[in-house]
């Protein structure tokens, strides 16, 4: 492994709130959450798993080491969810096939599974969104996942997927940075954080007990 | 090329400020070296963006030099290198494109002067295509198809934006490890996708008075060569998922001399580009006078 405090990019002799603040900074940074259905989670997983390892091992080395200096902040970092552990249980075993495709990045078979359904309910618009979602296709995206949120309103999946995306999703953003949307930073967090615990919902994860957590 | 992709030059440090003019002026010495004086009219902000972020980790020579805009005080640019010679021979393959489609397209005077001006760098896009032959068929490749979506008038957007996201997403090909091209072309893609809408939203009243193909017509439903509100709010939603999968990878890409740079870039220079597209503040005749004058 690297050396702990050059992955958290502090120096050895930093005390332990710079530690806890470079951890902090950087978990946010490669949180899992950033990078929902993103086709580089793999890469912001791994990057995460060393920075938690780096602070595990830091604070380990510094509890032995430096009497007095025992941390409650224990129990294991941010834990990693959301990709490939979507938990599904649905009745058409065809779509189950398909969302294991999609989470497996295969899209182009996933898309002409579903292009070879005649049938077009509210959930193959749903996963047709998510093929276009993971592409890059914003645009389809949203107004696909629409179609399934109008055609089953109850679905708190589909309705989830519809906000996120008029929210304009989540992601990290350095504490001057600007949006997109030509509002502030700022002002949307809250929304954000709602927004985002909704999606990690809809993988099978929970954001707000997550940072609740620490 | 298009200019959005530029830094917010008042957040940047002196020394910020100094280190992007010289990839800049090191890019026009560089196409320079490789194609000739006239090439130098080609250099611009988006490739300047893409120099420095190719480059590697190590800070690279420079070497104060004069040249016609800065006769008197040099400029210290940056040496050739890896990264600026890969940005000099895109810029010649993708800026003679994009003459020889204003040449297509275009009326009278303008036409004529974008035909001579394909004709007189055409050995530089020989040249340029020769040495970066994956990126020169990527690019001839996607217009192409765009040309067919055009005809077509293709009324979805992500399909017209993926041409030129593609185009760019080709550049991630020649990074050097697996990692590094799925990170790279993952931001380029998107930060085309960016490019491409600002573009159809800053020409959305020139091409309906024209009656030319802007996707942002069969999408959306503009009124008086706007978008409607709703629409607008839409739209810019879509580019911020955009603008997050830039986040996400450039949050991926390790540090290198320019990275302070480029998030300004990327987090100020982006939105305030987009924020003056839709605010109708960012146009054709004041772009080409801030890119002249800024540096």
């Amino acid at each position: 492994m690297n050396d702990p405090y050059s992955v958290l990019g502090v120096s050895p002799s930093a005390s332990d709130e710079e530690v806890k603040r470079a951890y902090r900074d950087l978990a946010r940074k490669y949180h899992p959450d950033n990078y929902h259905d993103n086709p580089l989670a793999d890469l912001a997983s791994e990057k995460m798993k060393e920075i938690n390892e780096a602070y595990d091992a830091i604070t380990k080395s510094r509890e032995q080491g430096g009497g007095g200096q025992s941390y409650s902040y224990g129990g294991g970092a941010y834990q990693s969810q959301g990709a490939g552990q979507r938990q599904y249980t649905g009745s058409n075993a065809q779509y189950v096939q398909i969302r294991n495709l999609i989470n497996a990045n295969n899209l182009a078979q996933a898309e002409s599974m579903l292009n070879a359904i005649s049938d077009h309910d509210a959930e193959w618009y749903y996963l047709m969104g998510s093929v276009y979602w993971r592409r890059g296709w914003m645009d389809q995206a949203s107004q696909l996942f629409r179609t399934a949120a109008t055609m089953e309103p109850g679905n708190v999946e589909y309705r989830n997927a519809v906000q996120y995306m008029n929210q304009g999703g989540q992601a990290y953003r350095p504490a001057s940075g600007m949006d997109m949307m030509g509002g502030d930073a700022a002002c949307n967090l809250c929304q954000n954080l709602i927004c985002a615990d909704c999606c990690c919902e809809m993988v099978g994860g929970n954001l707000i007990p997550c940072i609740g957590c620490r | 090329m298009y200019g959005y992709v530029r830094p917010v030059k008042g957040e940047l440090k002196v020394a910020e400020f100094e280190r992007f003019r010289g990839v800049y002026c090191g890019l026009c010495h560089e196409l320079a070296r490789r194609y000739g004086f006239l090439s130098r009219f080609l250099v611009n902000y988006d490739f300047t963006f893409l120099a420095m972020l190719l480059a590697g980790p190590e800070p690279a020579e420079t070497c104060p030099r004069r040249c016609a805009a800065h006769p008197i005080r040099p400029t210290v640019c940056l040496e050739s290198c890896e990264s600026l010679r890969t940005a000099a021979d895109m810029t010649v393959v993708l800026g003679w494109w994009k003459l020889a489609d204003g040449a297509q397209d275009g009326h009278g005077a303008k036409a004529l002067g974008y035909k001579i001006a394909c004709r007189a760098l055409r050995g530089a896009y020989r040249k340029a295509a020769a040495r970066r032959s994956d990126f020169a068929g990527a690019v001839e490749d996607n217009l192409r198809q765009l040309q067919a979506l055009e005809e077509a008038r293709c009324a979805s957007l992500d399909q017209a934006a993926d041409k030129f996201a593609s185009i760019l997403r080709s550049i991630g090909g020649g990074e050097p490890t697996e990692d590094r091209r799925r990170i790279t072309g993952e931001l380029l893609y998107h930060l085309g996708r960016i490019i491409y809408i600002l573009d159809a939203v800053d020409d959305l009243s020139e091409d309906i008075a024209s009656d030319s193909y802007n996707p942002l017509r069969y999408r959306f439903q503009p009124a008086d060569g706007r978008l409607t509100a709703e629409d607008e709010r839409t739209l810019r939603a879509g580019m911020q998922l955009s603008h997050n999968a830039i986040s996400g990878a450039f949050a991926l890409l390790g540090d290198n001399p320019y990275s302070g740079i480029l998030t300004n870039i990327i987090y100020l220079g982006i939105p305030a580009a987009t924020q003056a597209v839709f605010a109708g503040t960012w146009n054709a005749g004041a772009k080409l006078h801030r890119e002249r004058s800024s540096l």
